[in-house]
C-alpha cells in the first residue's frame, strides 16, 4: 500500500476525531451565524455542541477493537485509546451542560468557548493515541493553547488576564523545555515513532570508549527529565504545578472543571504511552521496571508522586478560596495516580483508569457544587458554606459525598479508585525494592488523612456553622439534577465496581512497540 | 581552519550574543534587534545544514514577518522605553547555580553524546520532498496544525477584543 493509500485507508478508522474538528468549525460558524440579541442563542449552541460531542460519541461507539497504527504511524487506534477517548467525550459533554447554565459565559461569547473546548477534546484525543514524537508535541499544545484563551475568558477581570498570562508563561517553558529534550531523542536515535524507539534505542551501539557511554547514559536522562517535564505539567504534578491554583482561581469555574479532569487524564494516558514504550527496555509495563540508561524510572515516578501528594495535601490545608482548594487537592490526586506509574504492571495502568475514571465524576461534581455556591453568594470562599445544610439540604449532602469520595472513605467509588492504586503498589512488597513500595503506600496514607482535614472544613462548615443572614440558596434545576446523579453514580459505583474493572481490564490492550 | 568552520563559528557567535542580549538587554530595542541576530543565525545555520527550504521561511517567516511586528509594536507603544520593570530579579544566587549546573550538563551531552551523523550533502532543493512528506507520511500533523492554529487564532481574538480593565 502506498502512502496515500494508508492515510485514506486510515480515515476510516479516524471518524470521531473527523466529527469533532467539523464540529468545531461548525460551531465557529453557527456563533457568526446566530443573533447575538437572539433569545434562543445558548440554547441553539449548546444543542449543537452537545450533538457534535454525540455524533463523535456514535462514531466511537462502531470503532474497531483490533488495534492498528493509523496514518503511517502517527496514531494509533486501540482500546486503551477508546476507554480515554470515552471519558473526553464524557467530561466535554458534562461541561457544556454545565456551562450552558452558569453565569460566567455571556451569551455572546459561548459559541467561541464551545468550539475551543470542542478543540482541546480533540487534542486530548491526540493525546491518548499519538505514537509519535512530533504528533505528541502537537497534540500537547492543541490541549494547551485554546486552553490558554478560555482562562483568560472573562472580559476585563484582572485575575482571568493573570491567570492567562501565567498559564501560557508556565505552558511555553514547559513545551519549549520538553521539545528540546524530544531534539535529543532523535539526535540520538534518528527515529520519532515511539513503538520503533524502544527496539532502536536497545540496539543503539554501545560507544566503544567509556565517555562515549556517559554520554549516551547522561544524553538520555536529560533527554527523559526533559520529556517529563512536558507532562508532569499538563498533570500538574510537583516540581511543575505553581501554574495550577491562580489559573484555577481565574478561569472561569466550568473550564477548571474540566481543566482538572480532562488534560489531567488525557497526560496520564500520554504517560503511559510513552513510558511503556520507550522507557520500558523488555516492552509492555513490566519491561518499564529494568528502565533505560540504567535509571530506575518507577522509583523517580515514585518519588515525584509521592512529593506531589504531599506538597499539594499541605497547600491545601490553610486555603479559604474553594477554587484554590481543590487546585491543591487536584494536584495532591495526580500524586495518588502516579502510584499507579510508579507500580509499572498491568495493574498500575489498570488503577490509574480506574482512578481517573472515578475522579472524573467527584471532581466534575466537586466544581459543580462550588459553581452553585457561588451563584448564590458571589464568591467562592470556605465561609460561603456556612450553614448550606439549612439553606439547600441536597446541595450540602451532595458536595459532602464528593468531598467524601475525594478522601478516598467507603463506600463510595473514591475508595474503589484508592483501593486499586494500592494494591498495585503493594503488591510488589515481596519484589525488589519492596520497602520502597510499601513506603509510598505508607505516605499515601498518612495524605488520605492530611486531605480529610482539610475537606473535613468545609464539610464542619456546611454542616454545623449558623448561616450568615437570609440568603436564598437555589441551584439551577439541570444543576440539581447532575449533583444528584453524580453523587448517586459514587454510590452505585462504589458498592458496585465490577464493571469498572471489566470495562478498564477489557481496555489494557495497547499499541506499545513495533 | 577551513571557511567552512569559520563561517559556523560566525553564525553559532551571532545566534548566542543575539539570544543573550534578548534576555540580558534592558532597553527592549537591543533585545529586539538581538532577536534578530539570533533569528539570522540560526536562518545560516540552516543553509549549513543543506536546509534550504526551512532558512528561506525562516528568513520570510521569522525575520520579515514576527520580528518586523514586534518591532512595529515597540515604535508604536509609547514610552516603552522608560517603563519601570515590577519585577526585578530575586534569587540571583539559586538562578545562577541553576545556569551553571545546567550548561554544564548540556555542554557535556552536546559533546559526549554519541548523536547519529549523516554524510554531509550538498545543498539540493528539498522543497519537493518537503511537499511530499507534509502530504504523505506528515500528513496527519501538517492537518492537526491547521487545525490548531484556526482555534488559536480565533481564541486570540476573543480574549483581545475587549481591554483589560485595570481594578480601580
Amino acid at each position: 500500500m502506498t502512502i496515500t493509500q494508508f492515510n485514506i485507508a486510515s480515515a476510516s478508522w479516524f471518524r470521531p476525531e473527523l466529527a469533532l474538528t467539523a464540529g468545531i468549525l461548525l460551531l465557529f460558524l453557527l456563533d457568526v451565524l446566530v443573533r447575538k440579541q437572539s433569545r434562543y442563542r445558548v440554547a441553539v449552541l449548546t444543542v449543537a455542541a452537545l450533538a457534535c460531542v454525540g455524533v463523535a460519541a456514535a462514531l466511537l461507539a462502531f470503532q474497531p477493537v483490533e488495534s492498528r497504527a493509523m496514518f503511517n504511524g502517527m496514531i494509533a487506534s486501540d482500546p486503551f485509546a477508546t476507554f480515554w477517548k470515552w471519558l473526553f467525550l464524557g467530561a466535554a459533554a458534562l461541561t457544556v451542560l454545565i456551562a450552558a447554565r452558569s453565569d460566567e459565559f455571556p451569551s455572546p461569547r459561548i459559541g467561541v468557548f464551545y468550539a475551543l473546548l470542542l478543540s482541546v477534546v480533540l487534542g486530548m484525543f491526540l493525546m491518548a493515541t499519538s505514537l509519535d514524537l512530533l504528533m505528541l508535541y502537537l497534540a500537547i499544545e492543541m490541549v494547551s493553547l485554546p486552553s490558554y484563551a478560555i482562562a483568560g475568558y472573562k472580559p476585563g477581570d484582572r485575575r482571568a488576564a493573570e491567570a492567562s498570562l501565567k498559564y501560557v508563561i508556565y505552558g511555553g517553558v514547559a513545551s519549549g523545555i520538553m521539545l528540546f529534550g524530544l531534539s535529543y531523542i532523535y539526535g540520538l536515535v534518528g527515529s520519532t515513532n515511539l513503538t520503533a524507539l524502544g527496539v532502536r534505542l536497545e540496539s543503539l551501539a554501545a560507544p566503544a570508549s567509556a565517555g562515549g557511554q556517559l554520554g549516551l547514559r547522561v544524553a538520555l536522562m536529560v533527554a527523559v527529565i526533559f520529556v517529563l517535564c512536558g507532562i508532569g505539567y499538563k498533570i500538574a504534578a510537583v516540581p511543575w504545578h505553581m501554574w495550577c491554583p491562580d489559573v484555577y482561581e481565574g478561569a472561569p469555574t466550568p473550564f477548571v472543571a474540566f481543566l482538572s479532569v480532562g488534560p489531567k487524564a488525557a497526560g496520564f494516558a500520554l504517560a503511559v504511552r510513552v513510558f511503556y514504550s520507550f522507557l520500558a527496555s523488555g516492552g509492555g509495563p513490566e519491561g518499564f521496571a529494568r528502565g533505560l540508561a540504567d535509571v530506575p524510572w518507577p522509583a523517580v515516578v515514585g518519588v515525584l508522586s509521592a512529593v506531589t501528594m504531599t506538597l499539594g495535601n499541605l497547600s491545601a490545608l490553610h486555603q479559604n478560596n474553594l477554587k484554590r482548594l481543590l487546585a491543591y487537592s487536584s494536584i495532591s490526586h495526580a500524586g495518588y495516580a502516579l502510584m499507579g506509574l510508579a507500580a509499572a504492571s498491568q495493574l498500575g495502568v489498570q488503577s490509574v483508569m480506574i482512578y481517573m475514571l472515578v475522579y472524573l465524576v467527584m471532581n466534575l461534581g466537586a466544581f459543580l457544587a462550588v459553581i452553585a455556591i457561588a451563584q448564590a453568594t458571589g464568591s467562592e470562599t470556605i465561609a460561603d458554606c456556612n450553614g448550606l445544610s439549612r439553606r439547600h439540604p441536597l446541595l450540602a449532602v451532595t458536595f459532602a459525598v464528593f468531598l467524601f469520595s475525594l478522601t478516598g472513605l467507603p463506600p463510595l467509588a473514591g475508595f474503589v479508585g484508592k483501593w486499586y492504586l494500592f494494591v498495585a503498589v503493594l503488591s510488589h512488597y515481596a519484589g525488589d525494592g519492596g520497602a520502597w513500595y510499601v513506603t509510598l503506600a505508607v505516605i499515601a496514607a498518612l495524605n488520605t488523612a492530611i486531605s480529610l482535614y482539610y475537606y473535613v472544613r468545609i464539610i464542619r462548615a456546611m454542616f454545623i456553622e449558623a448561616p450568615a443572614g437570609e440568603l436564598v440558596v437555589r441551584p439551577r434545576v439541570s444543576y440539581q439534577i447532575m449533583l444528584g446523579t453524580f453523587s448517586a453514580a459514587l454510590l452505585l459505583f462504589g458498592v458496585w465496581w465490577n464493571p469498572l474493572i471489566e470495562w478498564t481490564q477489557a481496555s489494557l490492550t495497547f499499541l506499545t512497540r513495533g | 581552519m577551513n571557511t567552512q568552520f569559520a563561517i559556523f563559528v560566525f553564525l553559532a557567535l551571532a545566534t548566542l550574543i543575539g539570544a543573550a542580549s534578548v534576555a540580558l538587554s534592558r532597553n527592549i530595542f537591543w533585545s529586539a534587534m538581538g532577536l534578530l541576530s539570533c533569528l539570522v543565525g540560526v536562518g545560516g545555520l540552516y543553509v549549513m545544514l543543506s536546509a534550504d527550504f526551512v532558512a528561506i521561511t525562516q528568513l520570510l517567516v521569522y525575520i520579515g514577518g514576527v520580528l518586523v511586528l514586534i518591532l512595529f509594536a515597540i515604535m508604536l507603544t509609547s514610552q516603552i522605553q522608560e517603563i519601570s520593570v515590577s519585577n526585578r530579579s530575586v534569587g540571583l544566587v539559586g538562578g545562577y547555580l541553576i545556569f551553571f549546573v545546567v550548561s554544564t550538563l548540556l555542554s557535556f551531552v552536546a559533546l559526549w553524546a554519541p548523536w547519529r551523523l549523516t554524510s554531509k550533502e550538498p545543498v539540493a532543493n528539498t522543497t519537493v520532498a518537503l511537499g511530499d512528506g507534509l502530504l504523505g507520511t506528515w500528513l496527519l500533523p501538517f492537518e492537526i496544525a491547521s487545525v490548531l492554529l484556526v482555534a488559536t487564532l480565533v481564541g486570540a481574538i476573543v480574549i483581545a477584543r475587549k481591554e483589560v480593565k485595570s481594578d480601580s
